[in-house]
């Protein structure tokens, strides 16, 4: 009864015009941040974070997470229409959404997604509202070594994201991990190649790595291979947009896999929706009947990570609200908006302002409604962005990445980062080397180090402590039975290999 | 002696002119740098102080945030802005002991900065986790014997850790540092049992001791703290030594008028002074800062000699 009384308050808090204006001015700001590639929710929640002093911290934050989950919604947008993710969560989508948008299926794939990051959403709010002080408790039981073996397990799990050479997907994991150690080590305070720059002092951002490697690189391949021919490619009916009945097929169980996995990734603080989508999409494609449609224009391919990132960014909410502790950046934020007003978050929260709570709670669902009903109508004229010549838009989308890079931070330093990564980017497309395992090595890497480094300390370097916690263990032999499996299945694969099709450098032989 | 004579007129021709500059600052949007992400406490405090010299100045005062290297970044910003007074920035006593570990610097922490005055001051406290039986600072020595403990910290070279190291030192604890990503994760740590104790200022040990999620073990310095008059001080429990306040003060560039440097400690003072700021540090568990311009340099300067001994003493320099 207790629950339904709370929903009744949340729901009243969240239907107040004024709450449901600032609602839907949050969502669309999201949503918009989340299309303009550059630009994301942090810079956009801290540039409106000053306006919050004068709202009600409930009014606040709700504008201020409707921009944040908004950007989930938009974020894909530019990933499958024009191969550059509008948010680094978003840049697994480009895997699979940008191939079904070369297919004629641009319409498809957005409105699979926007279904999806609906369905994603309203599963992590489920979890939000209804476990969240479980979830909260349980969150606590994780250290270094529970955080440590996630991490492997994510990168093992995640290693098949690109198709293609496994070595040069390797390398590119690799090379992502190195670049990740730019920057001071959290351990000892040393530096690490960053040749006395200040600048460097604090590592490459990953935005501005993400925006170079996806988005710039991108622009300068297209420039390059002159692109008149391919708009005319590109279905802009109305019709293109109705998903067939085997995308539905497709649909329900990766879009459950994934919110599962988002939900469980969103909740740990310190971990995120980028995780999230890589360990989505690196698990759709394993349990595949048919892993090589993958990266071609699979519908799984752009359902799971969409799904996952959008359950992510609610259940985020769990440590942030129950435990005061926030995973990331932009919760830090959200926790300064209720701090402005007194108001400091923790298991009390729910208690001492149950209407602060379940307002929030109620009101996403209210965004979540908005969001799909705000971005199916919206398909039809973003998809009509692309019958804009590339020589106005490509010069539009560079400025915008520029102005985004540089609003993290205001740093100059990270508009060059970009420029660097564009460049590296363009190298990799040559040699066909895949951008998406450099982005997944870069963003577990110093999780990975520095999990690892301070379990080590923690256990005062016994490694077996790992091994022994009931959940480092666990992870771990899961981990290890993955890769077994995997190995075990490409050695029987193997005989019937000389059988394939030749492999396209034979032909170029010729 | 023509020379001398000229010499003094230019001089007071000079002070005279930066007198008018002082009097008639600000002419013009004032930027202040906070050198954190957005949501923390010191951004807190800082934008509140932005907007009472905002309204007191009846000029823009612009908050900027720029974040990273343990606040180093944004005081390297400010360290190449013009002494002009038109660009300041709030900071923590990481203004102090980050220079300790970064050795690099592009700047001289203490000639190319001009400490203007403290906005606000608390005192450190220890707070313990849910794997720590003591609930005080001898208690927890002893229990130190038996289990050595963790420290966690906030990240290498800040306040924290210096504060946990000096509390090692003075208080004969077993115990080793453990860095983490922030005080938050610190604190998520003490209360998963992960790590055992985290040294921090009141602003962000408070609201968790508040709500019942980590316990307050000592307050560090020779008196007890008004708002847990129960919580036992290190002085009480032998370990001295430890005479160290956090605090948020306000900086400029270095080679700053001294004439200026006054006025600007005088306009903070009246900002502090104000019913609305007050409700912000009491909200914040800080209270107002104390001292003139002169005092807070003072400070600065021994918690900077004071830091960078003890990371000598402690091995805790940075290759």
């Amino acid at each position: 009864m207790d629950l339904v009384a709370n929903l009744y308050l949340g729901l009243e808090t969240a239907l107040s015009p004024i709450n449901l204006a600032y609602c839907l001015l949050g969502v669309f700001v999201g949503t918009l941040i989340g299309v303009l590639p550059g630009i994301g929710a942090l810079a956009a929640i801290s540039m409106l974070f000053p306006f919050t002093y004068h709202l009600e911290p409930t009014t606040a934050l709700i504008m201020l997470a409707g921009i944040y989950y908004g950007t989930a919604y938009g974020g894909s947008t530019a990933s499958i229409l024009l191969n550059i993710p509008g948010t680094t969560s978003s840049a697994v989508t480009c895997l699979d959404g940008y191939p079904m948008a070369q297919q004629g299926r641009a319409g498809v794939a957005l409105a699979m997604t926007a279904i999806a990051s609906f369905f994603g959403g309203v599963f992590g709010i489920l979890v939000l509202s209804v476990f969240t002080p479980v979830v909260a408790s349980w969150a606590l039981s994780f250290g270094s070594a529970d955080y440590f073996a996630l991490m492997v397990l994510g990168l093992v799990a995640a290693s098949t994201v690109s198709d293609g050479s496994p070595i040069k997907g390797l390398a590119m994991v690799v090379l992502g991990m190195l670049v990740a150690t730019i920057g001071m080590d959290p351990q000892s305070g040393t530096a690490r190649f960053t040749f006395g720059s200040l600048s460097l002092l604090d590592g490459i951002s990953i935005g501005a790595l993400a925006m170079g490697l996806f988005g710039v690189a991108e622009i300068i391949t297209s420039v390059r291979s002159s692109s008149n021919d391919s708009i005319k490619a590109r279905d802009v009916s109305l019709r293109s947009l109705m998903p067939t009945r085997d995308d539905w097929r497709r649909f329900w169980m990766p879009a459950l896999r994934a919110s599962t996995i988002g939900s469980f990734f969103g909740a740990l603080p310190g971990t995120g929706p980028t995780v999230a989508a890589f360990v989505s999409y690196g698990v759709e494609k394993r349990v595949a009947t048919d892993p090589s449609r993958f990266g071609k224009g699979a519908v799984e391919g752009v359902v799971a990570p969409e799904a996952a990132n959008n359950a992510a960014d609610q259940t985020a909410f769990i440590p942030t609200l129950s435990l005061g502790v926030p995973g990331s950046a932009t919760m830090a934020l959200m926790i300064g908006a209720m701090m402005v007003h007194g108001i400091h978050p923790g298991p009390n929260l729910v208690t001492d302002h149950p209407d602060l709570f379940w307002g929030l709670v109620m009101s996403f669902w209210v965004g979540n409604l908005m969001l799909v009903v705000l971005n199916l109508p919206l398909i039809g004229l973003w998809v009509r962005l692309l019958t804009v010549p590339y020589k106005m838009l490509y010069p539009a989308i560079l400025v915008m990445v520029c102005i985004g890079a540089y609003s993290v931070h205001f740093k100059a330093f990270d508009v060059m980062v970009v420029l660097g990564f564009g460049i590296l980017g363009y190298a990799m497309r040559i040699f066909s080397m895949p951008a998406a395992p450099l982005l997944l090595g870069f963003v577990l890497g110093p999780m990975i180090e520095q999990h690892f480094r301070r379990a080590m300390v923690l256990a005062r370097g016994d490694f077996t402590a790992i091994i022994g916690r009931p959940i480092s263990g666990t992870v771990l032999v899961i981990t290890l039975l993955i890769l077994v499996l995997s190995i075990y299945a490409s050695m029987r694969r193997r005989p019937a290999d000389p059988a394939a099709p030749p492999a396209p450098h034979i032909e170029d032989e010729d | 002696m023509k020379l001398l004579k000229l010499a003094a007129t230019a001089a007071l021709m000079m002070s005279g002119a930066a007198a008018v500059q002082a009097q008639d600052f600000p002419d013009g949007t004032v930027t202040l740098i906070i050198p954190y992400g957005g949501g923390g406490s010191t951004d807190l405090i800082a934008r509140a102080l932005a907007n009472e010299l905002g309204r007191m100045w009846d000029e823009a005062v612009i908050v900027e945030n720029r974040p990273g290297a343990g606040s180093m970044i944004g005081t390297a910003s400010l360290a190449q802005a013009e002494p002009d007074g038109y660009t300041l920035l709030v900071n923590t006593p990481a203004h102090a002991t980050a220079p300790a570990v970064q050795k690099d610097l592009p700047f001289d922490p203490k000639t190319d900065i001009t400490p203007i005055g403290m906005v606000a001051t608390s005192p450190y406290m220890a707070v313990a986790g849910a794997a720590v039986q003591s609930d005080d600072l001898t208690a927890f020595a002893a229990e130190s014997q038996d289990r050595p403990m963790f420290f966690a910290t906030a990240g290498v070279g800040t306040s924290s850790h210096f504060a946990a190291e000096l509390l090692i030192q003075q208080a004969g604890i077993e115990g080793d540092v453990v860095h983490f990503a922030g005080g938050g994760e610190a604190q998520t740590n003490l209360m998963g049992g992960h790590a055992d104790v985290y040294i921090s200022n009141t602003a962000s040990v408070m609201p968790y001791v508040n709500n019942g999620q980590v316990k307050p073990l000592v307050i560090l310095g020779p008196t007890r703290y008004d708002a847990l008059p129960d919580v036992q001080s290190s002085g009480e429990a032998g370990a001295d030594g430890i005479e160290i306040n956090s605090w948020v003060g306000l900086f400029g560039p270095g080679g700053m008028d001294p004439a200026l440097v006054e006025k600007l400690n005088a306009d903070m003072r009246a900002a502090v002074g104000t019913e609305t700021f007050k409700q912000v540090l009491a909200d914040n568990f800080v209270q107002p800062g104390v001292g003139s311009a002169a005092d807070f340099k003072a400070q600065v300067e021994t918690e900077m000699q004071l830091w960078s001994d003890l990371a000598a003493e402690r091995g805790i320099v940075a290759q």
